[in-house]
């Protein structure tokens, strides 16, 4: 069998106060993540996502348990043997300007050079391909406070991939990111883990990309228990609606998203097929109706058509047939 | 390949150059401080006087020997001190307003001066008769004394203290602690006491003779000994102090020689000129500007170069060369420095010279 990167038993982590009762997030952690695994941390805001990280990491002490980094105990490496072992992006963007990208890069070396940081030609090969594998080998020379704020964060990432770890930890790091930026950041992170047999553990907020993204999820909820599976096996047991179900919104497992619950009353028939129809469904939640899947007579009856490049919809309201090219207009058109 | 990795060339020659153009000027300001002041020496009798050859006018020889050269190497020296300490402030806190005396290093320093000179109305000649004594050295020892608790107390409380900007806060604090007691010594004081102290306050290069000068150059080197132990170190905090533990630096040690060389280094200053303001917030950001890198490998050297010019240029326009008058030193590093610091602040494009802050 195969050693985890990291095993934790019986974790409790949390914040010592002063040296009274400390404040414990989470207790009886039991979690394993291996090599080549990539493994998404979610859970609702302010359960502890980041505080599990920061122990795991060594940056903030455990208040009880175990954890094993390749199977020797956390507490016991050197600071300098730990930094080859697991390294890290952090939330907070970092504020360093006139610093070139390769110069960061360079700085993932730290734990392998001596006190005055000569760098060896090995050590420029290494910050060289992890420019390449990140794919940023470009923009080597540009100064970061000129990057977006997309490519800074893969230039983070290389950062913590020149310290050539076993493991990469990442708290948030698509949270100042676009959307597209967001995939391309979870693809990069996926493919270090697959293609380059890394341990990648981050915590995110887009359960979307996670549960596309991530070869399991651990699921956090508000009281400190974490649920680990695969994202589909997650789903499909409920354990996913359950933590992130609140008072108005709802997790739809058949589109693996959250819908607002407003869904009212007035209920409207609609038939069609392809992204039209999906779309219009939305709009038709978003405004307040229940989207029946059989007609009920006397409720509006919507037909999407799409012709060539030109969509339709007509609705059929007490007797009588309207034709609209908008979804805008349509909503206006239906009774409140 | 790896060619396209390190510093590009051009760069690299722009940079050598700017340290030979700032190795011309040191040159050509410590030659100028020599030969300009109250009376005009010409170059050729200062070198003269330097290598010791016979002939050149007694007093030429006095005037330089005693006045002109301490105070230009006591020029370079603060120079460099406030200027490496600065740098030091700036990166641990990643705040581009930091500066030597964030700390409070100089409100210890003003304390001990202003009760040895204020508070001996109180004890009685406690201190006067030690002052009569020791003469100017009895200020410099009670602002050693003064900086050296302050010292103590940052060690002390940087230990429990993990986070930065809680010491920043502690150490403002502190300042305006120190500065109502020193409101209050000077309320009750006599004026020509207080003249006494503000003279100090107004800081000066002029008053280190050279048995102080051998004590002051030996406290500065060893901090900017200190300081050149930490490049590696002070480029890891640039990214924050969690970075740099998780890159296996022992933040801790870090810390606490970060925090001794740099109130080591403006406690020497204070003691010795008095508290001399704005050199170690500009010079960090004119060599930031200049050499266009937040490398500390190179940001050492060249504050050390520009740290040392800045000065000479201040104590230079300080003598009023050609005139009997000279004016306080802080009185022209602020004249010259404040305009600098809110053009820095204004001119900070999206961190384009240090910090996003």
């Amino acid at each position: 069998m195969i050693e985890p990167v990291l095993q934790t038993s019986g974790l409790r982590i949390g914040y010592r106060n002063g040296g009274k009762t400390p404040k414990v997030i989470a207790d009886q952690l039991n979690l394993q993540l291996n090599a080549g695994e990539f493994v998404c941390l979610v859970g609702p805001n302010g359960v502890g996502k980041s505080t599990l990280l920061r122990t795991v990491t060594g940056l903030q002490p455990k208040l009880g348990g175990e954890i094993l980094m390749s199977g020797k105990k956390l507490e016991t490496y050197q600071p300098r043997e730990l930094a080859g072992q697991v390294s890290v992006v952090l939330t907070s963007p970092i504020s360093v300007g006139a610093m070139r990208v390769d110069e960061l890069t360079a700085m993932g070396r730290f734990p392998f050079t001596g006190l005055f940081d000569r760098m060896s030609e090995h050590d420029w090969e290494v910050v060289h391909e992890t420019l390449r594998v990140v794919g940023v080998e470009k923009l080597s020379h540009r100064y970061v406070h000129t990057l977006s704020d997309g490519e800074r964060q893969k230039v983070m990432i290389a950062r913590a991939l020149a310290q050539e770890p076993r493991l990469l930890i990442l708290d948030e790091p698509t949270a100042y990111l676009d959307l597209p930026g967001r995939v391309v950041v979870m693809n990069l992170l996926h493919d270090l883990a697959s293609g380059h047999d890394k341990a990648v553990l981050t915590s995110t907020h887009d359960l979307d990309l996670a549960l596309r993204h991530a070869d399991r999820i651990w699921l956090m909820d508000d009281v400190g228990r974490i649920i680990q599976g695969a994202p589909e096996d997650l789903v499909l047991n409920g354990s996913f609606a359950q933590t992130f179900n609140r008072a108005g919104v709802r997790f739809d497992p058949l589109s693996g998203t959250f819908d607002s619950q407003n869904s009212g009353s007035k209920s409207v028939f609609l038939e069609g097929v392809g992204p039209e129809v999906v779309w219009t469904r939305r709009a038709l939640h978003r405004a307040g109706f229940a989207v029946d899947e059989e007609w009920i007579p006397g409720s509006p009856r919507v037909c999407v058509m799409p012709q060539n490049d030109v969509i339709t919809w007509q609705v059929e309201l007490v007797g009588q047939t309207i034709t609209f090219t908008t979804v805008y207009d349509l909503l206006q058109s239906l009774p409140k | 390949m790896k060619q396209t990795l390190k510093s590009p060339t051009s760069q690299q020659t722009k940079r050598l150059w700017l340290f030979g153009l700032f190795l011309l000027l040191i040159l050509a300001l410590f030659l100028l401080s020599l030969a300009l002041g109250s009376v005009s020496i010409p170059l050729k009798d200062i070198w003269g006087v330097l290598i010791g050859r016979e002939g050149v006018r007694e007093s030429w020889v006095y005037i330089v020997q005693n006045s002109r050269l301490p105070r230009v190497l006591t020029a370079v020296l603060a120079g460099i001190a406030l200027s490496a300490s600065g740098l030091q402030m700036q990166t641990m806190f990643r705040n581009p307003l930091a500066d030597p005396f964030i700390l409070g290093i100089n409100s210890g320093a003003s304390l001990g001066v202003a009760i040895a000179i204020l508070g001996s109305s109180f004890v009685g000649g406690l201190f006067l008769p030690a002052m009569s004594l020791g003469g100017e050295f009895s200020l410099v020892l009670a602002a050693s004394l003064g900086a050296g608790l302050v010292l103590a107390l940052i060690l002390l409380v940087g230990r429990w203290v993990q986070n930065p900007t809680t010491l920043l806060i502690l150490g403002l604090m502190f300042g305006h602690a120190t500065s109502a007691v020193v409101s209050l010594l000077v309320y009750f004081s006599a004026p020509e006491r207080i003249q006494a102290y503000s003279i100090w306050s107004f800081g000066s290069f002029s008053g280190v003779n050279w048995t102080q000068l051998n004590v002051m150059a030996l406290v500065i080197l060893a901090g900017v000994g200190l300081m050149a132990l930490l490049p590696k170190g002070l480029n890891a905090l640039l990214l924050g102090e969690d970075y740099a533990r998780t890159m296996g630096l022992n933040v801790g040690l870090l810390r606490f020689i970060v925090l001794l060389s740099a109130s080591v280094l403006s406690g020497a200053v204070t003691a010795f000129c008095g508290p001399i303001g704005f050199i170690g917030v500009a010079v960090p950001h004119i060599a930031r500007n200049l050499f266009k890198t937040s490398n500390h490998k190179i940001l050492i050297p060249a504050i050390i170069l520009i740290g040392a010019a800045v000065s000479m240029a201040a104590s230079l326009i300080a003598q009023l060369p050609g005139s009997q008058l000279v004016l306080p030193i802080n009185v022209v590093t602020s004249l010259f420095g404040a305009p600098f610091v809110v053009w820095v602040v204004l001119k900070r494009k999206r961190g384009a010279t240090s910090f996003n802050v």
